[in-house]
């Protein structure tokens, strides 16, 4: 297996060079000249990058074969499953170093590429310095595989090991299991809009077609990636015990970088396909979303800064900041070369117009951007500067970013009432001014009833505009359409303009995650107690009782169960039973807590058993209450269908506003 | 209108620099080595320290509070000593000693009192050896079976 793994790979690598080679040499004077060539060339990229696919694929099934049938000659599959293990598990396993996750990697940008090169029906230049491109990020990545971090490499034995080392049980999980393949699919599919947009500069195809190509890549993308954060910090929530999601760790934020320069290039191009306005920005913002998603690799790879994530600090991340510096360059210089075509063909009339929300979009998004790498990198930088190395946690994100996406929220109450080219003041506060006095009226309601946090409140009430703004919106054109039947227009307004409630319901989506990350963080309950069976405490609208605490031997641990009767308080009643475990492993004399946990749509009950003492006659808890916490991942939901409703929608159905190309 | 646009940018930029030069200042914390501990004579209010959990005694009290008691050293200079920890808190999955951590807390008269702790996915490890593994687990079992040769 491991020398058919090499040689699929070299393979695959010779592929991607001549996808290079051949892509570049199509854009060239001389194919443009001669029509057949230029066919004929952008024909032989295309197929030489479904080489790549086909060779890194077969590499790829060769790995998760091998972990399958328990094959311990090779070192990645030794060290990361075990004979006993679930087959899922050993499937998961392929990511769960750092070998086979570069591997993971290498498969989806090969797989995005050969759907690029089979489902684009255009024999032009563009395509041809698009596969150029593709083939560039493909083969940078399997350069890494091939050379730096192979997972095709003989185990360190002078025998077979009849055991393999097995995949640490924290792993063992099937959030775990979705959620890298999620982020991955999210990083690679930038690639794609990456790839046109520097096709498109290498070809001087300047026009809006490339846009036109890559909007669905673009929201698949941010699909992919959207879903990926949220169920990693699902993960993390129902996993780890801390009763929280997000902890500003540097590789959480690795991902979420591109995540942010991806949601601000998604709204930007909007300008351009209308006005022709913003190409300059749309250039560097999906530069740089590319580019950060190898930078995020990049930190996870290199050890440059402590995170719990992190893989082996290894000697690859120099090879990283190469590629990162290669990227900087020839967009920089692409930028500066074909500046004349880049430049608007219209210019912003008034500061209250879509068009100048959208700039403000950009920079509120890089901002934040700005802010959350300036924590990720202040340990390197510090060093640099001044000699120490110093790090910001969590209070430094929150003091900045809280702001800033407060903004954000504003912004998307605002933005939408605002026509293209010149709005004005007093039409924005026309159809600002209903719902701005509910939403005060549900303030006054919220500190009457002791919400007094001045962030919190804004949230919440940003929140409400968000979606009321939607509904009135949605009421009007209604009534517009349908005027004596109100109800029968609403249908037909979705249908006339589904692609812009499709946007609105993401936007409702980001509301919906905004209340739910808020009352969780905000009006969180705690409480830390002991208890013998029989005792009661008291948190929030909840009284938990302990009724029993078991303890079960097996082969390599213990488990201890608490059971928790958990009681209305008010009532009295009995709702359910929570039964947290501990597990004592022997051989490190390591414990893992499961949580256990109690979801409504008010609150989340969560429940960690902290210890057992006096050989079962008491146990130790960690208790929180989380309001609205389900309603981060219903929000999540949320946006994810109104995405995918989005990317759906037929590309002829006349219900698309119809682009300026 | 490009002015007005050239002033939007200014105010962003400096707005932002001013929360963030503030929020730094205010929450940065050195990181710092165990060892660079172990030699100071003074205190730090705020630090972050990464290592490895000691081979010493790990306490671990779970009434009236979770509270669990530690030593950290340097993974690559154990020599150079251990500083003493005081973590409040739940003790995170996967803690054990030999694994490496991450803490936040601060450094007063000699003992780290730290409020954040994460301990490392021990997936991130020096690769196994195998061999050695192997090597360890029949001398201690007295096994003689014999084990198959790699091709």
């Amino acid at each position: 297996m491991n020398n058919f793994g090499h040689i699929a790979l070299a393979g695959a690598w010779l592929a991607a060079l001549v996808g290079v080679f051949l892509g570049l040499y199509s854009t060239s004077k001389a194919a443009s000249e001669k029509s057949g060539l230029l066919t004929r060339l952008v024909e032989g990229a295309s197929r030489a990058t479904i080489v790549v696919f086909i060779g890194i694929g077969s590499a790829t099934a060769a790995l998760i074969y091998g972990f399958l049938t328990n094959d311990y000659t090779n070192q990645y599959v030794w060290q990361f499953s075990n004979r006993d293990m679930a087959a899922l598990y050993k499937v998961t396993a392929l990511w769960g170093g750092m070998d086979g996750s570069m591997l993971l990697w290498c498969f989806m940008l090969a797989l995005v590429s050969a759907v690029v090169a089979l489902t684009t029906t255009a024999g032009t230049r563009l395509f041809g310095g698009t596969l150029a491109v593709a083939n560039s990020s493909s083969l940078f990545f399997i350069t890494v595989v091939l050379f730096l971090t192979n997972p095709f490499r003989a185990v360190r034995a002078s025998f077979i090991p009849p055991d393999g080392n097995g995949l640490n049980p924290l792993l063992q999980n099937p959030l775990m299991a979705i959620h890298p393949p999620m982020l991955y699919a999210g990083f690679t599919t930038f690639s794609v809009p990456f790839a046109f947009c520097i096709g498109a500069l290498l070809s001087n195809q300047l026009d809006n077609i490339w846009l036109t190509l890559t909007r669905r890549w673009t929201l698949i993308a941010w699909l992919f990636l959207t879903v990926g954060i949220i169920l990693g910090g699902g993960w993390a929530y129902v996993e780890l015990g801390w009763g929280g999601f997000w902890a500003w760790d540097p590789v959480e934020n690795a991902s979420f970088l591109p995540w942010l320069v991806g949601t601000a290039y998604l709204h930007s191009v909007m300008v351009q396909q209308r006005k022709g306005m913003l190409k300059t920005w749309n250039v560097a913002l999906v530069a740089l979303t590319y580019g950060l998603t190898v930078f995020g690799t990049f930190l996870t790879r290199s050890g440059i800064v402590q995170s719990v994530h992190a893989f082996a600090s290894t000697d690859v991340g120099w090879v990283f900041l190469v590629y990162l510096g290669f990227i900087f360059c020839i967009t920089a210089a692409f930028l500066f070369i074909r500046r004349r075509e880049l430049q608007a063909t219209a210019r912003i009339e008034s500061f209250v117009s879509r068009e100048s929300g959208f700039v403000l979009n950009n920079l509120i998004f890089l901002s934040i951007t700005f802010a959350t790498a300036w924590g990720v990198m202040f340990p390197v930088f510090s060093e640099w500067l001044t000699g120490t190395k110093q790090t910001v946690g969590v209070p430094f994100y929150n003091a900045v970013n809280v702001p800033l996406f407060l903004l954000l929220l504003g912004l998307m109450v605002v933005g939408p009432m605002m026509g293209w080219r010149k709005s004005s003041i007093q039409s924005v506060g026309r159809q600002l001014l209903a719902p701005l006095i509910s939403a005060l009226a549900i303030g006054a309601l919220l500190i009457w009833s002791g919400v007094t946090s001045f962030y919190a409140l804004t949230a919440y009430c940003f929140a409400w505009l968000i979606v009321v703004s939607v509904m009135l919106e949605l009421h009007r054109g209604a009534r517009a359409l349908s005027p004596s039947a109100v109800a029968a227009g609403y249908p037909l307004v979705l249908k006339r303009h589904r692609e812009r409630y499709a946007g609105h319901l993401v936007h409702i989506g980001v509301a919906v995650v905004a209340v739910g990350i808020t009352a969780s963080m905000a009006h969180k309950m705690e409480r830390e107690v002991t208890l013998k069976p029989g005792e009661t405490v008291e948190i929030g609208r909840y009284r938990l009782s302990l009724n029993t605490i078991d303890v079960e031997q097996l082969k390599n641990f213990e488990r201890y169960f608490a059971k928790l009767d958990v009681i209305e308080a008010k009532t009295g009643l009995k709702i359910e039973s929570l039964k947290p475990e501990l597990r004592h492993y022997f051989k490190n004399n390591e414990t893992t807590t499961e949580v256990a946990l109690r979801t409504s749509l008010r609150d989340d009950l969560y429940t960690v058993l902290v210890g057992v003492e006096d050989g079962g006659k008491a146990a130790s808890f960690k208790i929180y209450v989380n309001p609205l916490q389900i309603w981060l991942w219903i929000g999540g939901v949320i946006m994810a269908l109104g995405t995918l409703i989005i990317v759906l929608t037929p590309k002829n159905s006349p219900v698309r506003v119809r682009h300026t190309v | 209108m490009n002015v007005r646009f050239l002033i939007l940018v200014v105010v962003f930029m400096v707005g932002g620099a001013a929360m963030i030069t503030q929020a730094t200042r205010s929450g940065a914390a050195p990181m710092m080595m165990p060892s660079d501990l172990v030699q100071s004579k003074n205190d730090f209010p705020r630090v972050r320290v990464a290592g490895r959990v000691s081979e010493s005694k790990v306490t671990y009290e779970i009434t009236p509070k979770a509270i669990l008691y530690f030593s950290i050293e340097d993974p690559k200079h154990p020599e150079r000593g251990s500083v003493p920890v005081v973590y409040e808190g739940v003790r995170p999955d996967m803690f054990a000693s030999g694994r490496d951590v991450i803490l936040d807390g601060a450094f007063v008269a000699g003992t780290i009192q730290a409020t954040n702790l994460l301990t490392q996915c021990p997936s991130k490890y020096e690769a196994p050896d195998p061999e050695k593994l192997y090597k360890e687990k029949h001398k201690t079992e007295g096994s003689s079976a014999k084990l198959a040769t790699s091709v």
